[in-house]
């Protein structure tokens, strides 16, 4: 039995860019399940051994927070499904921010659209684009990280191990450029898949339990589960307001605030549900603590908005339905290659 | 890969081989309509009929004027904001005197594929239910009700229907034509499923000269780039192939008489970029989308007998307003 299909996506050279040759190139195994042709590895950035390093290191250093408390993967921890284990995200000095930290696993994946046009949209809210275009973001949010760009690079230029390691992988020393991009690169090994669904689907019919098998057939069909986590992904790549938190006085209004398009109040985007036993809380405001909690709010119908997406209506679900519906999403999605990953040793 | 490609080529999408007007001159055929979003042609006749959606009607183009021949369908309301008026959505003859509307305008579970007898020129208009009724498809256990139809197709042995009801299945469904009767409505085929990446909303449709039925999957509307274009096989529903467009928002596809494949573009997120385009092979199994025209929120479009393509427009919608000022508008022969 196969237990991980690994394609391997050698991303070779011919980018100006990138100072690092065709020799240098970092292996992607990609789990079963995953197609590599949808792990977008944009052309400026080619992925080597030595950038992806680099983005890791930059990734699990505090010092990228004013007051060297936080890092990227303070709220986005692979111990806590690449997110951060609680309701919200905190940042430097404890100060707290309105929305989940969502996990990165699997951010760089095109979920749905064209290989070549469609971007991949990032933050709840789409705001950014690629993940390059989402790193620099939370390292500047004043609640978050804190830090401009300048002092960051002038402080990171200060570190001899970086200054080396940003003149071979960029041939420049640390730019704010050349950050978003190694920690892009980093993020984007971060891949799930090979999961007992994947080996299923694959033809191993023992890789479910019998009540993992029913609770996907409740998944896909009673439930509705996959008019918005569908494909490879278990993610459309789509904002949907399921109505969490319009009841507010004040709702966050999410996907609206960047397009001002009326349809778009209370959207947000849907979330990948690979590992998702391990990423609880649940929802863009983290207020679902278990996925028994999630369920009865979708078989509840949602709160009726008038923008609620048209899938949402109560669903009837029976507590056995219920009960095989949390078995596959915790059985069925995690997978036992889960990518844990260490702290690096971070250069002086 | 390349043996499908160039063995489909010649059934399904042209290579394109001659250039593009410069100007497409187009013509205003009526501006008077409530976002409409059905037409065809008349067999025999040329007339054009045109489903007035937002009015709940069809109306026929006789010299140049408009005369209802079927009212009174119920309306509905269609997106979260804008929002839009919506009726009868697809139409297409079977024959000159059957006339096939596509509901849109009822809740899911109750909206029907309706088959008109069409009066004659002159005679009074027929009732929204003055039809022989084909559906509806109502919920399951497991099965969500089915409707919002839009786009409808017809060959000689079947009529087939684009469903917007179910967003994990996305069906495109079909209804047997046994003489002067009809088989049950029945979900086909699965659209969402069968295309890869998944993609929602099976809405644009079409059947390829080689007997191909053809699908225009939208796609989220959020969603830049992610309209699809699928064949499947019209008796067995089996895909044949799908080929990514780098459209927005697909509503309609057709043949023109030349034989090349065009697509109109809704383009929901960026509506300065709608408009109508002939899909070319990229010969990467892919699509070569390239504009003919910006068209304001393009709906439904058919050519007439003398090679004319008519199409109709939601048009400019004032702020708030669920009804735009509709049109239907002439392209010259030539496409």
């Amino acid at each position: 039995m196969r237990l991980i299909a690994v394609a391997v996506l050698t991303v070779f050279c011919g980018v100006a860019s990138s100072r690092l040759s065709a020799e240098d190139s970092f292996k992607l195994h990609v789990p079963l399940g995953l197609d590599a042709k949808r792990i977008r590895i944009p052309k400026g950035n080619v992925l080597t051994a030595e950038n992806v390093s680099l983005g890791k290191q930059l990734y699990f250093d505090k010092r990228l927070s004013r007051d060297g408390s936080i890092s990227c993967a303070s709220c986005h921890d692979p111990q806590h499904g690449w997110s951060n284990g609680e309701r919200f995200a905190t940042g430097i000095g404890g100060q707290v921010g309105g929305r989940s930290a969502p996990t990165i696993i699997n951010a760089g994946y095109l979920n749905s659209g064209h290989l070549k046009l469609t971007k991949i949209l990032q933050f709840w809210d789409g705001r950014s684009e690629e993940l390059e275009g989402q790193a620099l973001g939370p390292i500047q949010n004043e609640i978050e990280m804190d830090m401009k760009l300048d002092e960051l690079v002038e402080k990171l230029n200060s570190i001899e191990g970086y200054r080396v390691q940003f003149q071979e992988v960029f041939g420049t020393d640390v730019t704010s450029d050349g950050i978003a991009r190694a920690i892009a690169a980093f993020e984007r090994t971060v891949l799930s898949g090979g999961a007992p669904f994947d080996k299923y689907k694959n033809g191993d019919e023992a890789a479910l339990s019998t009540a993992a098998r029913r609770g996907m057939n409740v998944f896909f069909n009673k439930a509705h589960c996959s008019a918005c986590h569908a494909g490879a992904n278990f993610a459309d790549g789509g904002f949907h307001n399921i109505g969490i938190g319009m009841d507010q006085e004040n709702p966050d209004l999410g996907r609206y605030v960047v397009t001002l398009i009326e349809g778009d109040r209370g959207s947000f985007k849907t979330p990948t549900l690979r590992e998702i036993a391990r990423t609880a809380p649940y929802m863009h405001d983290g207020s679902k603590a278990t996925l028994e909690d999630v369920l009865n709010y979708y078989d509840q119908g949602g709160v009726q908005n008038p923008q609620l997406d048209e899938e949402m209506r109560p669903l009837k679900l029976t507590d056995q339905e219920k009960t095989d519906l949390v078995m596959f999403l915790e059985e069925g999605l995690s997978s036992d290659s889960y990518l844990e990953v260490k702290p690096p040793k971070l250069p002086r | 890969m390349k043996y499908q490609v160039a063995t489909l080529v010649p059934l399904l999408i042209s290579v394109f081989v001659n250039s593009v007007a410069a100007e497409e001159k187009i013509d205003v055929v009526l501006d008077n309509l409530k976002n409409p979003c059905g037409v065809a042609i008349q067999p025999e006749t040329g007339h054009i009929f045109v489903a007035d959606s937002a009015a709940g009607r069809v109306i026929r183009i006789v010299d140049g004027e408009e005369h209802d021949v079927i009212t009174g369908s119920s309306i509905d309301v269609y997106g979260k904001g804008p929002k839009y008026k919506i009726g009868p959505a697809g139409i297409a003859f079977l024959d000159k005197q059957r006339l096939v509307v596509a509901d849109s305008g009822f809740p899911d579970g109750e909206e029907y594929i309706r088959v008109f007898d069409v009066p004659d020129v002159g005679q009074p208009a027929l009732d929204y239910d003055d039809c022989i009724k084909v559906g509806p498809l109502i919920a399951t256990d497991e099965i969500k009700a089915e409707g919002n139809f839009y786009g409808i197709a017809v060959t000689e042995e079947a009529i087939f229907v684009t469903c917007n009801g179910d967003d994990t299945k996305g069906w495109v469904s079909k209804a047997d034509i046994q003489s002067a009767k009809f088989g049950e409505l029945s979900r086909f085929i699965a659209t969402k499923e069968a295309t890869d990446p998944q993609t929602d909303a099976p809405v644009a449709i079409t059947i390829s000269p080689g007997g191909y039925v053809v699908i225009g999957q939208m796609g989220e509307i959020g969603t830049a780039n992610d309209s699809l274009l699928t064949f499947y096989n019209a008796r067995t529903g089996e895909k044949r192939d799908d080929r990514p467009t780098g459209l927005h928002d697909i509503t309609a596809l057709t043949y023109s008489p030349k034989g090349h494949l065009y697509a109109l573009d809704f383009a929901w997120i960026a509506l300065e970029e709608g408009g109508l385009f002939r899909l070319d092979d990229d010969g990467e199994g892919g699509i070569n989308p390239e504009k003919i025209t910006s068209l304001d929120k393009p709906t439904a479009m058919a050519f007439g007998t003398d090679g004319s393509l008519y199409i109709t427009l939601i048009g400019a919608v004032d702020k708030g307003q669920e009804v735009g000022k509709g049109q239907l508008i002439r392209l010259e022969p030539g496409l």
